[in-house]
């Protein structure tokens, strides 16, 4: 393995402070997560993996421990830094889609590029990714809730996609799909795998884990297996 | 190509049309309120002063009220323009006119109606001066007298019918004969209000009231206006050398002083309509908080992908932007319409209407409408910007 993960925990723990009283998420997690790779996170209902791709998708940062990004700190970054990482370093494929419900199938997929370039993108590169995920042309000027779950969840990909991220983060990216369907997205993230893309997918599906490369198991906050 | 953020906030609000339309009308009124106001204003305003500027070639001189003698301690009182002060008058205004006015109140009787009024005393032949008759001729008798307007309509007056001067039941009450009736003159800045007064002779006046070597006012008709100031100052040297003796004022410092109370009127009403827009504030405040609450979800997954901070307040200022440009345009299309049916209703005259004085108070009424919109949208904007990504993902 290189010296230099894509993604390095060391040490992490996060703690919500709840009336009941505090609890532990993630408890002294530490791993690495190397270019490239595609790892499944698996645990049962609670066990912290959604805990974990907050961590990992920067939305929010330990309580203690160091939690490495590219390299970079995320503990010591600005708010902004994170924001423009989350941009441009990391894709994130939801359960739920998580479409623009105003935006147009093309809008959402051209969305990240406005976010970086602060303009409409006239590269066609938007349109070129929505191909790519086999999104039908004709379907571009659609609003998400026009569209099938394939469709919204092959869209949610291109706009993972757009900026050329790194790291594809999945969270249960099947969850909400027919097997047939989740197959096809399936096959799209192996796609990416191969194009040199990290992809990292949280799910409590034994079948779609199998996909990955290597499967890192939480239970009650801790790593107990990878 | 536009700003994504706009467009989302455009789509917000067509989504939520009717919601959006009764934020705006809020807007409306408010716009309307303030131009509306504001133009009758200023229409007040330019009307008075043109209604006043006619008169500004006058100077008025009256009495102080009140003097103090310096040996006696008590204060004795002044109530005219003495002799000898109008002959300094008379020399300070060269050769402009100077006139003489004696006045006071009175009841009269004109048949079997009783009736209380002013009563001038005027050299007759100064009256032609400053005065044009309407009907009739100025007094040439003794006992003749001119009326103001008013009184002639509402006493039935004509030329040669008597009126009974002093209080009823007074026994040989002077009578007086009309001999001319005065046009309509208004509020008039030179002090002197004929409409409902009688105007004598000055002989008849002070041989009823006396007082025949002291006046009430004394009016300085200059023949250059742009001498008006060195008029004052001349009048001034001389007559109030020692002490403050008579005050001396123009219309146009009454021109000013009216113009300031309507302008004070003015700016009143405009804070009554302004209250109106502080109520259209609460609803778009109302309206962009609902916005933000509605859309928690969408704000998360916005922050999540990479959003900025900035971006999400403006897309949601941009929203309350939208309201506030809707509500002013039609707001400022309402003010034009309904301004004008106000002012045309409560002045009667419109020639001022689209001065830019008046129709200013639009886009002046539309740009307090945008900003109000804008600033009611700014804590709902900041609100949106800085929820918590994971929270707001998880509120579906």
């Amino acid at each position: 393995m290189s010296e230099n993960p894509l993604i390095r925990l060391v040490d992490v723990t996060k703690v919500y402070h709840l009336e009941s009283g505090d609890f532990t998420a993630l408890n002294h997690v530490s791993l690495d997560i190397m270019e490239n790779e595609f790892v499944a996170i698996m645990g049962p209902s609670g066990s912290g993996k959604s805990t974990m791709m907050n961590q990992l998708g920067i939305l929010d940062v330990p309580t203690s421990g160091e939690l490495f990004i590219d390299g970079k700190n995320v503990a010591l970054m600005t708010q902004l830094e994170r924001t423009h990482m989350r941009r441009d370093t990391i894709g994130y494929v939801f359960q739920k889609f998580y479409l623009i419900p105003l935006l147009s199938a093309y809008e959402n997929v051209e969305y990240p590029l406005i976010l970086r370039y602060k303009h409409r993108d006239a590269t066609g590169k938007a349109a070129d990714v929505l191909k790519s995920v086999g999104f039908d042309k004709e379907m571009s000027s659609h609003r998400p809730n026009q569209l099938s779950g394939g469709q919204q969840q092959r869209v949610a990909i291109a706009r993972a996609l757009v900026n050329d991220p790194k790291i594809i983060l999945c969270d249960e990216p099947t969850g909400n799909l027919d097997r047939k369907t989740g197959l096809q997205i399936m096959d799209l993230l192996v796609g990416l795998h191969q194009r040199g893309k990290t992809v990292i997918l949280v799910t409590h599906d034994a079948k779609i884990a199998e996909y990955a490369h290597r499967t890192i198991e939480l239970d009650d906050g801790r790593v107990v297996g990878s | 190509m536009r700003d994504i953020f706009f467009d989302l906030s455009v789509r917000s609000v067509r989504l939520n049309f009717m919601r959006s339309l009764l934020a705006s009308i809020g807007i409306v009124i408010g716009v309307v309120a303030i131009s509306s106001m504001g133009m009758l204003g200023a229409n007040m305003q330019l009307s008075v002063k043109q209604q006043l500027s006619s008169d500004v070639n006058t100077v008025m001189i009256s009495s102080d009220v009140v003097r103090t003698t310096s040996n006696a301690g008590t204060p004795s009182t002044s109530e005219g323009v003495t002799k000898s002060q109008l002959n300094d008058i008379k020399n300070a205004a060269g050769t402009n006119v100077v006139i003489p006015i004696h006045r006071t109140n009175t009841q009269f009787t004109i048949g079997s109606t009783d009736g209380r009024g002013s009563i001038y005393g005027f050299d007759p032949n100064d009256i032609e001066k400053f005065l044009t008759l309407d009907v009739g001729d100025i007094p040439r008798g003794a006992n003749d007298a001119v009326v103001g307007s008013n009184l002639a309509t509402n006493f039935n007056l004509v030329v040669g019918t008597r009126i009974k001067i002093g209080p009823p039941n007074t026994a040989d009450r002077p009578t007086i004969r009309v001999s001319g009736i005065l046009p309509a003159r208004g509020f008039a800045s030179d002090g002197i209000n004929t409409d409902n007064a009688i105007i004598v002779g000055d002989t008849w006046y002070t041989n009823q009231y006396g007082d025949k070597d002291v006046y009430n006012q004394v009016n300085v008709i200059v023949k250059n206006v742009d001498t008006i100031s060195a008029v004052e100052t001349a009048i001034d040297d001389k007559v109030n050398r020692k002490t403050q003796v008579i005050r001396i004022s123009d219309a146009s410092s009454r021109l000013t002083s009216i113009t300031q109370t309507l302008g004070t009127i003015t700016t009143f009403i405009l804070a009554i309509g302004g209250i109106s827009l502080v109520v259209a504030a609460v609803s778009i405040f109302n309206v962009m908080m609902m916005s933000v609450n509605e859309r928690v979800h969408e704000i998360g997954i916005l922050l999540s992908i990479g959003t900025e901070k900035g971006e999400v307040r403006r897309m949601f200022l941009y929203e309350a932007f939208i309201l506030g440009i809707i509500g002013a345009g039609v707001g400022g299309i309402c003010s034009l319409v309904i301004g004008y049916s106000v002012v045309s209703a409560m002045i009667g005259n419109t020639t001022y209407f689209f001065l830019p004085d008046s129709i200013l108070y639009v886009p002046e009424g539309m740009l307090i409408g945008i900003v109000v919109c804008i600033v009611s949208g700014v804590y709902p904007a900041w609100k949106a910007s800085n929820m918590d990504p994971i929270d707001a993902l998880r509120s579906e």
